[in-house]
C-alpha cells in the first residue's frame, strides 16, 4: 500500500457539501507520525546522526585511529587544549608533592579535608584542589616553586610549544637524469630498497634483516589483535603457518611498506628537528606547509601543527586518541552495521517467507521447520562462537548476525502472502499468466511492505544493540576501528578515573537508540491500522 | 494433555540434534581443532582429547560416540585446562547464573507486570507516564550501559554497594543487587509495555463491558475478568525473556565480575576453547529448550481455548 | 403483551436530549445527537433505524458504557426513577447496572468472557444482586440455561464460551441478562446470531419473562416485523436522531416522515405481492462526522425542500403520542424564521 500512488483529483464533496479527503494509507499515517512529536524529534536526531556519520571524512575533527602517547586520557575540555591541560596536571603534580613535602603549607582543616579524600581513593580531588591552591598562592607570592621544580615547569613549557605533528601530504621522487617527477610510492620495491640504502648508508644484508624481523612482528601484532588471549608457543606457531601462506607478491608489498615506512620517518624527524626551532622561537605561525627534501632524489610536502594546541572536547583515550572523533566514527560503524544489517536480513527474511507464504506445500514445510528450529537456539550465543572460531572482523560480524536474524521477517512476510494470497487483484494476476516471481515481487511484497518498513525500523536498535553488545566483549570490531559497543567497553575498565571514557560514548549510542525506538514506536503506531478507531 | 506434553517434548528431539551435531562438526572442523596436526596443546591434554574421541575410528563412529556422551550428560575433556574437564567447570559456576537469572527474571516478571498493570488503569496519570518512562530506559538503554552506570554511580561514587564481590565467594548479599537489576532492565521494560497495551486492549473488550454492565466492582473485573487475558501475551514472551536472560547474563557476568557460565564462556571463546564453549552452549541450550517447553504447558493451561491436540 | 402505561406518575427512565460523541482523528462523530425517549413500567420500547444509526451508543448511554476515550456523553440527562444516572457515583451506578437495568449485547461471539467458565459468569451474576449461596446460584443457573433453551444444561454450565455456538452464546447472554431480574431490559439486537425459529423463540421468551416480572424491556432491532409484534412504542432513529416516535399501531398505520415509510415499505411482504420488487431506500446513511445543520435524511428524500438542505426540523406533534421531526409538518412560520 505505501507506495500505491493516489491521484490528485479536484476536492470531492458529498451530498452535504463537505469536503471528502482520499483515503490513502500512507497518507493518513504520515498525518498521525507528524501529530506525535516523539516521533518527530526522533526523526531530526536519526538525521542528525547519519549525517554526522556519512560525513565523518570531511569533518574537522582529529584522524579517529591517530594515537598520541603524550595526550593519554586527557579530560574532556571546551576551552584549554592539550598543552594546558598537561601543564596543569603536572603544576598540580608538583604542588601536591609541595604539600606532601612540607614546602606548601595549608590550613589545619584543608589538611584534614585532603587526607580523607586520599583515605577514600579520591585523589583527582586532591589534584585538582591542590592546583586551584598552589595557583592561588602563587600569584599573591606566598609560595614559589624550588628552582629545580621551575625548570621543570619551564622545560615542560618549552616541550610543549615545541611538539609538532608532522604529516606528510606527498612523497616524490625525481629522477637524477630526466629530472621527472614521480610519487615516491609507485617505485618497485627494488627501486626503493636501492634508494634507502643510498640514503642510510646500510648494507643490502643488514637492512634484509632489519625489515623480515620487523614484517614479522608486524603480522605477531596483527595475530594477537584477533585472536587475544593464547599462549606464547601457539602464537609462534600460527605466525609460521601464516608465513608460510604468504605470497610473493603480497610479501614484497610488505616489504615496499615497511620502506616506505622508513622513508617516512627519516623526513618526519628531519622536519620535526628543522620547524622544532621555528615552534620554540615562535617565528612562523603554525600550522605550516614546507617542502622538505632528503637528499636530491627525495623530497616531501609536510604540514606540521602543534600537537599540543588540540583540543579535545570529549577527552581522550588511553591511547590519546580524541574521543570526539571515534565516537563519530564509532556511530558511523555501529549505524552503518545497524542499517545494512537489518536491510540484508530482511531481505533474506522476504525472500523466503514469499517462498514459504506463496509456494506453500513442501517448502513452507521445510523453511517453517527451519526457522522453528532457530527461534530455539540460543543464537547470540551461537554469534559469539561463530565470531569466536571465524576471527573478529566486521564482515564476519555482519554475516552472522544477518543470518540469525531474518527469522521474525520471514514469519512476518509468509503470515501476509498467506492472507493476500487468496485475494482477487492476485486471482486476476495469475489468470492473466503473471510468473510466479512476478506475482510475489510486484504484487505481494509491495503489498506486505509497509509492516515490514515498520518492523525494520523496531530491528535497527536491536541490531545496533547485538552489534554493541559484541565489541563491547571484545568479539565484535576491533582496533582500530571502533563501534559504540567497543568504545563503551574500553571505557568500562577506568570509569572511576576517567568517567568520560564510559559516558560519551554511552550517551552518544543512548541518545541514538532512544530516538530509533521511538520512531519505531511512532511509525508503528501510525500505520496500525488498529489503532485507528481505538484512538 | 499427557499427549500434547509428549508432543512438546518429541518435537524438541530435533533442537537437540541439531545442537549436538554442529557442535560436533565445530570441534572438529575449527582451526586450530585436534586434526589440525600442527596445533601442539599440551601433550596431556592432547592425550585426553584423543582417548576421549578416539580419532583413529570413522567419523560416524565418532559422531554416535559423541551423541551418547553428551545424551549422557558427558562434555568431554576442555582443550585448555587439563585438571577438570568440561562438567566440572561447568557445575562449579552454573550455580552462580541460575541466582542471578532467576532473581532478574522474576523481578522483570514481577515489577514489569504491576507497574504494566497500574499503567493502565491510571492511564495518563504520573503513574503512567514513569512506569513507562523506566520502560523505554530499559529496552533502549543496552545492559551493557545500564550496568556500568550503575556501577559508577551506586558503587564508586555513592558507595553503598562494594564495587565488586559476589554472593557466593563472599556471602554479601548486596552484591546480587545492582546485577540482578541491570540484567532485568530489558525484560522488565519490554513486559511493561507488554503488560501495558494488552491490559488496555483487554479493558477494551466487549467482555469486560458485559462484566462493566453486570454492575461488578472495578478490581474484581481488573483481576477475575482482565487478568488472564491480559497474561497470555506475557507468558508467550516468556520464552525470549528467558533467552535475553541467557544472553545478557554473559556481559552482566563480565561486567560486575561474577564467576558464572556467561563469564566463563566469554573466557572460553577468547581462548578457543572449544569442548568448553560447545559444552556450555549445550547446557544453555537445554535451559532455554525446557523453560520454552515449560512455558507452552503454562500458556495452554491458562488459555482454554487451547486444545491439546 | 400492549398495555397500557400507567399515565400520570413519573415514567421509568426518562431519557432527555442525550448527546454522545465520539472524538476521532477524522473529526467528532455525533453518534447520538439530542434525543429524548420515556419508557414506563412494564412497556416495551421499540428502536430501530440503520445501522450507525446510533441505536447501541444510545443504550450504552443509558448504562454508562461509553468508551471514554472517544466517546463522551456531552449533553442531556437520563433520569432512572426520577435519578440523574449521568450523575450518579461509581457505586451507585454499580447497584443501578445489573441490578435495576441490566442488558443484552449485540455481540454474543466477544461478549462473554473466554478465560471463564460459563457457570462461574452466570453465578457471580446471580450472586452479585441476589442473597444466596452458591449452590442455590448454580441451580439458578441452571435453571436459567434450561430456560433459554440450552440442551444438558447440567453439563455444559461447566463449559467455557467457546465450546458453544454462537447462538447458544447469545442465549447464554440473554439468560444472565434475565437472572438479574432487573427493573429494565435492555436487548440489543438479541437476535441477530439466531437462526429465524429460535428468533421467534427467544423473543417470545424476553416477552413472556417481561410479562411475568413486570419488566421493561428497550428492544433494538433491524426487523420491523419483531416490533410490530412486540412493541408498544417504537422510536425510529437516523443518524444519531430520532426522527419519528410513536405507538406501535399508529406508526404502521400512518408513518409520516419519508424515512419510517420507506422503511416500511421495504419490509417483504407476501400479502401485498409489489410487482415481484422489494422498495429499498436509495443512497447510503450518512457519515455523522461533522454534519452541516440540515435535515441529514434529504440526500435520499423523495419530498426533499430547499429548507430541508440547510435546517434541521423541528419536532411536531401529528396526533397522540406521535412525534415526527420534518419539514413537511412544521408550520410556514417556522420555515421562514431563518
Ligand atoms: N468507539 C467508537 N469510536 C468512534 N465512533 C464510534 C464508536 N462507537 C460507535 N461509533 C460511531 O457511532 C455511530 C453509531 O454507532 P452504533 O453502534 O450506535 O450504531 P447502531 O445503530 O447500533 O448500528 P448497528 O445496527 O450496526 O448495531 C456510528 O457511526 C459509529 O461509527
Ligand atoms: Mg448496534
Amino acid at each position: 500500500m505505501l507506495n500505491k500512488k493516489t491521484e490528485k483529483k479536484p476536492q470531492a464533496t458529498n451530498q452535504f457539501n463537505q469536503a471528502v479527503a482520499g483515503n490513502s494509507l500512507t497518507r493518513d499515517a504520515w498525518r498521525r507520525l507528524k501529530k506525535n512529536k516523539m516521533a518527530v524529534i526522533s526523526i531530526f536526531i536519526v538525521v542528525i546522526y547519519i549525517l554526522l556519520a556519512i560525513a565523518a571524512p570531511i569533518l574537522p575533527i582529529y584522524p579517529y585511529d591517530e594515537i598520541v602517547l603524550d595526550h593519554q586520557n586527557l579530560p574532556p575540555s571546551f576551552t584549554q587544549n592539550a598543552g594546558t591541560l598537561l601543564l596543569e596536571k603536572r603544576l598540580a603534580d608538583l604542588y601536591t608533592q609541595a604539600w606532601r613535602s612540607g614546602s606548601l603549607e595549608v590550613s589545619e582543616a584543608e589538611e584534614e579535608m585532603l587526607w580523607t579524600w586520599i583515605d577514600a581513593n579520591e585523589t583527582n580531588k586532591v589534584w585538582d584542589y591542590m592546583l586551584e591552591k598552589g595557583e592561588q598562592m602563587s600569584a599573591d607570592g606566598s609560595f614559589t616553586f624550588s628552582a629545580t621544580d621551575q625548570r621543570r615547569i619551564e622545560r615542560l613549557e618549552e616541550k610543549l610549544m615545541s611538539e609538532l605533528k608532522v604529516s606528510i601530504k606527498s612523497l616524490w621522487y625525481t629522477d637524477p637524469i630526466s629530472n621527472e617527477r614521480e610519487k615516491l610510492s609507485s617505485l618497485t620495491t627494488e627501486q626503493l630498497i636501492d634508494l634507502y640504502l643510498d640514503l642510510s648508508g646500510t648494507d643490502i644484508d643488514t637492512l634484509k634483516d632489519q625489515y623480515t624481523r620487523e614484517i614479522e612482528q608486524q603480522l605477531l601484532r596483527g595475530i594477537k589483535d584477533q585472536n587475544p588471549e593464547l599462549p606464547d608457543a601457539e602464537y609462534q606457531q600460527m605466525l609460521e603457518r601464516e608465513i608460510e601462506r604468504l605470497s610473493e607478491s603480497r610479501f614484497d608489498s610488505l616489504i615496499k611498506s615497511n620502506i616506505l615506512t622508513k622513508i617516512t620517518n627519516q623526513i618526519v624527524n628531519d622536519a620535526n628537528s628543522h620547524l622544532g626551532q621555528m615552534a620554540t622561537d615562535e617565528s612562523v605561525l603554525f600550522p605550516v606547509k614546507e617542502e622538505i627534501s632528503l637528499n636530491d632524489t627525495i623530497s616531501a610536502e609536510v604540514e606540521a601543527s602543534r600537537i599540543n594546541e588540540r583540543i579535545y572536547y570529549l577527552g581522550t583515550d588511553y591511547q590519546g586518541r580524541d574521543m570526539l572523533s571515534r565516537i563519530i566514527y564509532g556511530g558511523q560503524v555501529s549505524i552503518a552495521i545497524g542499517f545494512v544489517g537489518t536491510i540484508t536480513s530482511v531481505l533474506i527474511g522476504i525472500i523466503l517467507g514469499a517462498l514459504a507464504g506463496y509456494l506453500g506445500g513442501k517448502v513452507d514445510y521445510i523453511i517453517m521447520r527451519i526457522v522453528d528450529i532457530m527461534y530455539g537456539l540460543p543464537y547470540m550465543l551461537l554469534v559469539i562462537i561463530a565470531m569466536a572460531i571465524f576471527g573478529r572482523n566486521i564482515l564476519n560480524l555482519f554475516f552472522a548476525l544477518a543470518i540469525i536474524s531474518w527469522l521474525t521477517v520471514s514469519r512476518m512476510v509468509r503470515g501476509q502472502i498467506m492472507s493476500l494470497k487468496n485475494q482477487e487483484f492476485i486471482e486476476a494476476a495469475r489468470s492473466m499468466g503473471a510468473s510466479t516471481w512476478r506475482i510475489i515481487f510486484k504484487h505481494l511484497v509491495p503489498n506486505s511492505l509497509s509492516v515490514i518498513i515498520v518492523f525494520s525500523t523496531l530491528r535497527i536498535p536491536a541490531f545496533i544493540m547485538t552489534e554493541s553488545f559484541l565489541s563491547f566483549l571484545g568479539l565484535g570490531v576491533s582496533a582500530p576501528f571502533a563501534s559504540w559497543g567497543s568504545l563503551v567497553g574500553d571505557g568500562v575498565g577506568s570509569m572511576a578515573l576517567y568517567p568520560w571514557k564510559l559516558f560519551f560514548p554511552a550517551l552518544a549510542m543512548t541518545i541514538f537508540l532512544f530516538a530509533m525506538n521511538f520512531l519505531g514506536d511512532g511509525l508503528r503506531d501510525a500505520f496500525d491500522p488498529q489503532s485507528k478507531n481505538q484512538l | 494433555m499427557t499427549k500434547y506434553v509428549i508432543k512438546r517434548l518429541l518435537g524438541i528431539i530435533p533442537t537437540l540434534l541439531i545442537i549436538i551435531t554442529v557442535s560436533f562438526f565445530i570441534v572438529r572442523l575449527a582451526p586450530g581443532g585436534p586434526f589440525d596436526g600442527e596445533r601442539n596443546l599440551p601433550e596431556t591434554i592432547k592425550r585426553n582429547i584423543e582417548a576421549k574421541y578416539h580419532f583413529d575410528e570413522p567419523l560416524l563412529m565418532q559422531y554416535g560416540r559423541y551423541m551418547f556422551d553428551i545424551l549422557r550428560g558427558d562434555l568431554g575433556p576442555s582443550y585448555r585446562y587439563k585438571d577438570h574437564d568440561v562438567n566440572f567447570y561447568i557445575f562449579e559456576s552454573l550455580p552462580n547464573s541460575m541466582i542471578l537469572g532467576v532473581i532478574a527474571i522474576s523481578i522483570s516478571v514481577l515489577f514489569g507486570i504491576s507497574s504494566g498493570i497500574l499503567a493502565a488503569v491510571k492511564q495518563n496519570t504520573w503513574a503512567d507516564y514513569l512506569g513507562m518512562a523506566f520502560a523505554i530506559v530499559g529496552i533502549s538503554v543496552p545492559l551493557f550501559v545500564i550496568g556500568p552506570v550503575l556501577q559508577y554511580v551506586f558503587a564508586v561514587k555513592l558507595q553503598w554497594v562494594p564495587t565488586s564481590g559476589w554472593y557466593t565467594v563472599d556471602g554479601n548479599w548486596i552484591t546480587i543487587i545492582l546485577p540482578a537489576i541491570t540484567l532485568s532492565a530489558a525484560n522488565f521494560g519490554t513486559i511493561a509495555r507488554l503488560t501495558r497495551s494488552s491490559m488496555l486492549e483487554t479493558l477494551r473488550s466487549d467482555y469486560i463491558r458485559t462484566a462493566k454492565a453486570k454492575g461488578m466492582k472495578s478490581s474484581t473485573i481488573l483481576f477475575k475478568h482482565a487478568l488472564k487475558g491480559t497474561l497470555l501475551p506475557i507468558v508467550s514472551y516468556l520464552g525470549p525473556a528467558f533467552a535475553g536472560v541467557v544472553t545478557g547474563s554473559v556481559v552482566v557476568e563480565s561486567v560486575f565480575r561474577i564467576p558464572g557460565l556467561g563469564k566463563f564462556f566469554v573466557q572460553s571463546s577468547f581462548n578457543r576453547d572449544y569442548t568448553l564453549i560447545v559444552g556450555v552452549v549445550i547446557v544453555y541450550s537445554v535451559i532455554l529448550i525446557f523453560m520454552n517447553f515449560i512455558v507452552d504447558i503454562l500458556y495452554s493451561l491458562l488459555d482454554p481455548r487451547i486444545t491439546y491436540k | 403483551m400492549k398495555k397500557n402505561t400507567n399515565k400520570g406518575s413519573a415514567p421509568l427512565l426518562d431519557v432527555r436530549n442525550l448527546q454522545t460523541y465520539f472524538k476521532t482523528d477524522e473529526g467528532i462523530v455525533k453518534a447520538v445527537d439530542g434525543i429524548s425517549f420515556t419508557l414506563g413500567e412494564g412497556e416495551t420500547l421499540g428502536i430501530v433505524g440503520e445501522s450507525g444509526s446510533g441505536k447501541s451508543v444510545t443504550n450504552l448511554s443509558i448504562m454508562r458504557l461509553i468508551q471514554s476515550p472517544p466517546g463522551k456523553i456531552v449533553g442531556g440527562q437520563i433520569l432512572f426513577e426520577g435519578k440523574d444516572i449521568l450523575t450518579l457515583s461509581e457505586k451507585e451506578l454499580r447497584h443501578v447496572r445489573g441490578n435495576e437495568i441490566s442488558m443484552i449485547f449485540q455481540d454474543p461471539m466477544t461478549s462473554l468472557n473466554p478465560f471463564l467458565r460459563i457457570s462461574t459468569q452466570m453465578i457471580e451474576t446471580i450472586l452479585l444482586h441476589q442473597k444466596m449461596t452458591k449452590k442455590e446460584a448454580l441451580k439458578k443457573s441452571i435453571d436459567m440455561l434450561k430456560l433459554v433453551g440450552i440442551p444438558a444444561a447440567e453439563e455444559r454450565v461447566h463449559n467455557y464460551p467457546h465450546q458453544f455456538s454462537g447462538g447458544m452464546r447469545q442465549r447464554v447472554m440473554i439468560g444472565m441478562a434475565l437472572s438479574c431480574e432487573a427493573k429494565v431490559l435492555i436487548a440489543d439486537e438479541p437476535t441477530t446470531a439466531l437462526d429465524v425459529t429460535i428468533q421467534a423463540q427467544i423473543l417470545e421468551l424476553i416477552n413472556e419473562l417481561a410479562k411475568k416480572l413486570n419488566t421493561a424491556v428497550i428492544l433494538i432491532t433491524h426487523d420491523l416485523g419483531v416490533v410490530a409484534g412486540m412493541c408498544d412504542t417504537v422510536c425510529v432513529m437516523y443518524a444519531g436522531k430520532i426522527v419519528e416516535k410513536a405507538k406501535t399501531e399508529d406508526l404502521y398505520a400512518s408513518p409520516s416522515h419519508p424515512y419510517t415509510f420507506g422503511l416500511i415499505q421495504s419490509v417483504p411482504r407476501l400479502d401485498k405481492a409489489q410487482d415481484g420488487k422489494l422498495y429499498s431506500i436509495e443512497g447510503q446513511p450518512p457519515n455523522v462526522i461533522d454534519l452541516p445543520e440540515c435535515c441529514p435524511f434529504h440526500p435520499r428524500c423523495n419530498k426533499k425542500m430547499d429548507i430541508c438542505t440547510y435546517k434541521y426540523p423541528p419536532v411536531k406533534k401529528v396526533g397522540e403520542n406521535h412525534e415526527v421531526a420534518c419539514w413537511l409538518y412544521a408550520d410556514e412560520k417556522e420555515k421562514s424564521s431563518t
